[in-house]
């Protein structure tokens, strides 16, 4: 009977085409619009050489200093800042405000004048170096003056000794864990929600063998069948449909996609197995304590799971990181957040405690779920009217 | 008036979902509301920051308090842990870790052995600049002053130069940019809230029974249809209105200047797109289940590729291109030229009315469709 039972549902949930679309197709849909939009996002946040102008006058070219520090900082090498034109006034401020450029510079007899269009990090880096270019002057005049006090008259000795070292590149030893790429995040929220719309499947199980839901279910329940061997195929039929859901995401977002997951891939799926499991007991719970109609209870599932994945970092990652600092008990009772905290903590620090820890609450999560609906289920007798 | 009261009625039943729609758009439209700055003169960027002082020492004071002027120093656990997640969500943006030994080290003529995180972004690089640019001074300075106060205090006084900044813009950009970026999102819950309501009504109508009920009826279908159409665009324009009083309660006078009607002017011609295409896709499709996957799909698909999400200078090319064919594209486009744009006046809103006109198009379009489709359906 198991296996009967298993079997048609199985039949019937790969023919509900709603649920198919739900749980195969739209995240798929999803994974591709985030991979259009996010494909340059972060190489978009690292620094690019920009486009500045220096308005030409002979200010400009009898100083000296400025110029050989413009000329160094545009020159091609790792270092460089950015590129420069040398046009008149009219052409500067024209390209300003064509947004060709982040801003020019113009010198006067003594100084020089930045103008810029925006508030911004390239404005602010132009500013940077104008003011860098200003304290090494004010660092070379403090040198040699206290040289000259101490007696050293060889000033030009001790100008080109101070520029050697301004100019030499101070490196500091760089620490940072290697996987920093935060639109991953993303991606794994993605197959939370995968994971987690399986409670609509599940839920749609519960359904059809609960007498007060549909006819079926009333059939169903007349069956002289223990109501633990249908749930139980129920549920397993659910789980085969989830991971085969789950199996095609995966094969879609690292084949296609080119999504790189970057660890072992078994451990990775080992979360999505038991984030889907966790998916399940929402969906049957929410399926069992309701008494309400279909309509009702998915709009209400939706609902829930929609709002735990904003919880987890759906709709901006900055969300989760928030509630992880602030409130992290929330996080730690929230089956989005386990899952994608799972694959963030496999990600970034690999396999280790903080990963064993969310696979371990996703089960507690999913018993303590499964074990309400079985006792609200249990010995439901129905008046005779 | 039975089926204006009818569509009405409907309606009410759906309302959590256009306050749930509404609700995203408050929370991500007006996200960022901390940075509320007025700026006329030019601002800074200070990149946000970690530092672990493990050197009790002068010297590694003068540094901490350098970076507490010109950056910003974020509160973080002082774990591994913390500091890591903290690099990753870009809470902060550079680490700097101050070993013990870092002042004697610096006056022995070494860069004081620092090692630093760092997220990889720009404000990363301002941040190092910083760093690089301290490390060098005190460098060069320690050699002259051997008093550590007196050092630290030159250090300063050569570090604090202050260029003169001409910021040329007239307009108050980060305000603009952000009621710019408001009504970007509410393409995203504007497609949403009409197509989906206006779907879902329309397919109760045209259940089987209540299509056969008012077949039946003494009512002519020209009439029906008028009112269905009267209906549906109150609809749209109350949710245009609804959306503008939001924009009013967040952004305050700004949505009324010329500059905000402009902005108005134009979420109202894209509600009347949403609105055709809705009437189109419920011709289509007239189950309901399939209504709300089909919404989702067209919505999120502008918002993703249009930019109603990421702003679309992020977007790559190739997409900016596939999003020339969604009406979305045009109406943001819009958007972000009006919160650029130093003066208004016919000429220079050129573009704007191109905009305008080729939304107007999507939507003689989608009529054309519609008609096509439900001529087709009646052979049916």
């Amino acid at each position: 009977m198991f296996i009967h039972n298993f079997k048609y549902s199985l039949k019937v949930l790969f023919r509900n085409k709603s649920l198919i679309f739900w749980t195969f197709i739209f995240p798929i849909l999803l994974g591709t619009f985030f991979h259009m939009a996010f494909k340059d996002i972060e190489n978009n946040e690292t620094f690019h050489a920009f486009d500045i102008a220096v308005v030409n006058s002979p200010y400009y070219e009898n100083n000296t200093i400025f110029k050989k520090a413009i000329n160094e900082a545009s020159k091609e090498s790792d270092n460089k800042l950015f590129n420069v034109k040398v046009v008149n006034k009219k052409d500067a401020s024209k390209m300003l405000e064509n947004k060709e450029i982040t801003g020019y510079l113009e010198f006067s007899n003594s100084d020089v004048n930045i103008i810029i269009n925006d508030n911004g990090i390239y404005e602010t880096i132009l500013k940077f170096f104008v003011d860098e270019v200003n304290s090494n002057k004010k660092i070379i005049e403090n040198t040699v003056n206290e040289e000259i006090s101490k007696g050293n008259l060889d000033y030009q000795m001790v100008i080109s000794n101070v520029m050697e070292k301004l100019n030499e590149t101070v490196e500091f030893k760089n620490i940072s864990r290697s996987n920093l790429s935060y639109t991953m995040i993303e991606y794994y929220t993605l197959i939370a929600m995968a994971a987690l719309y399986g409670g609509a499947i599940s839920m749609y199980i519960i359904n059809k063998n609960m007498p007060n839901m549909s006819s079926v279910g009333k059939r169903n329940s007349t069956a002289p069948i223990p109501k633990s061997t249908l749930l139980l195929s129920g549920l397993l039929a659910s789980l085969v449909v989830q991971i085969t859901g789950l199996i095609l995401l995966f094969i879609y977002t690292i084949f296609i996609l080119k999504i790189d997951y970057n660890s072992n891939i078994w451990l990775i799926a080992l979360l999505a197995v038991v984030g889907s499991l966790a998916g399940l007991s929402l969906g049957c719970i929410i399926g069992t304590i309701l008494k309400t109609n279909e309509n009702a209870k998915s709009g209400i599932l939706i609902a829930v799971t929609m709002f735990l994945s904003f919880l987890s970092g759906m709709m901006g990652i900055t969300m989760k990181y928030v509630i992880d600092k602030n409130i992290p008990i929330l996080n730690m009772i929230n089956p989005a957040a386990m899952i994608t905290d799972g694959f963030y903590a496999l990600y970034y620090y690999g396999f280790e405690s903080r990963y064993i820890f969310n696979i371990l609450s996703l089960i507690v999560f999913s018993l303590i779920m499964l074990l309400i609906s079985s006792i609200s289920l249990r010995r439901q007798k129905y008046d005779s009217i | 008036m039975t089926v204006f009261k009818t569509f009405w009625k409907v309606v009410k039943r759906y309302k959590g979902t256009i306050i749930g729609f509404t609700l995203m758009l408050v929370i991500f439209g007006s996200i960022n509301m901390s940075s509320n700055d007025v700026t006329s003169s030019f601002k800074e960027t200070k990149p946000d920051i970690i530092i672990v002082n493990n050197d009790n020492t002068i010297l590694a004071d003068g540094l901490v308090s350098y970076f507490k002027e010109n950056a910003n120093i974020i509160d973080v656990k002082n774990t591994e842990r913390a500091i890591d997640d903290a690099i990753f969500y870009r809470d902060a943006s550079y680490v700097i870790y101050i070993p013990d030994g870092y002042e004697d080290n610096i006056l022995n003529g070494g860069n004081g052995n620092i090692e630093i995180k760092s997220s990889g972004d720009y404000t990363s690089n301002l941040a190092e600049m910083l760093l690089t640019r301290y490390i060098k001074a005190i460098k060069v300075l320690s050699k002259e002053y051997s008093d550590k106060t007196t050092l630290l205090s030159k250090v300063n006084n050569a570090l604090d130069e202050n260029s003169k900044v001409e910021l040329t813009t007239k307009i108050n950009t980060t305000e603009l940019s952000r009621l710019s970026r408001y009504y970007n999102f509410a393409s995203y819950t504007l497609i949403a809230v009409i197509l989906f309501i206006i779907c879902l009504v329309l397919s109760s109508f045209n259940k089987e029974t209540t299509r056969k009920r008012i077949v039946v009826s003494s009512m002519d279908y020209k009439k029906h249809n008028k009112y269905i159409l009267i209906a549906s665009s109150l609809y749209s324009i109350f949710v245009v209105i609804l959306y503008t009083i939001l924009a009013f309660i967040i952004f305050g006078s700004l949505t009324f200047t010329e500059r905000g009607l402009l902005y108005i002017l134009n979420t109202f011609i894209f509600s009347f797109v949403a609105l055709c295409m809705a009437l189109f896709i419920s011709t289509l499709v007239k189950n309901k289940e399939a209504v709300s996957g089909i919404v989702n799909v067209v919505a999120l698909s502008q918002a993703f590729l249009c930019g109603a999400f990421i702003p679309v200078v992020w977007l790559p090319e190739s997409v900016i291109k596939i999003a020339h064919v969604l009406p979305a594209y045009w109406y943001i486009n819009t958007n972000d030229f009006l919160a650029e744009l130093e003066v208004l006046s016919f000429t220079n809103l050129k573009p704007i009315w191109i905009n305008m006109l080729i939304l107007i198009i999507f939507a003689i379009i989608f009529i054309i469709l519609n008609n096509i489709a439900s001529r087709k359906k009646m052979v049916l």
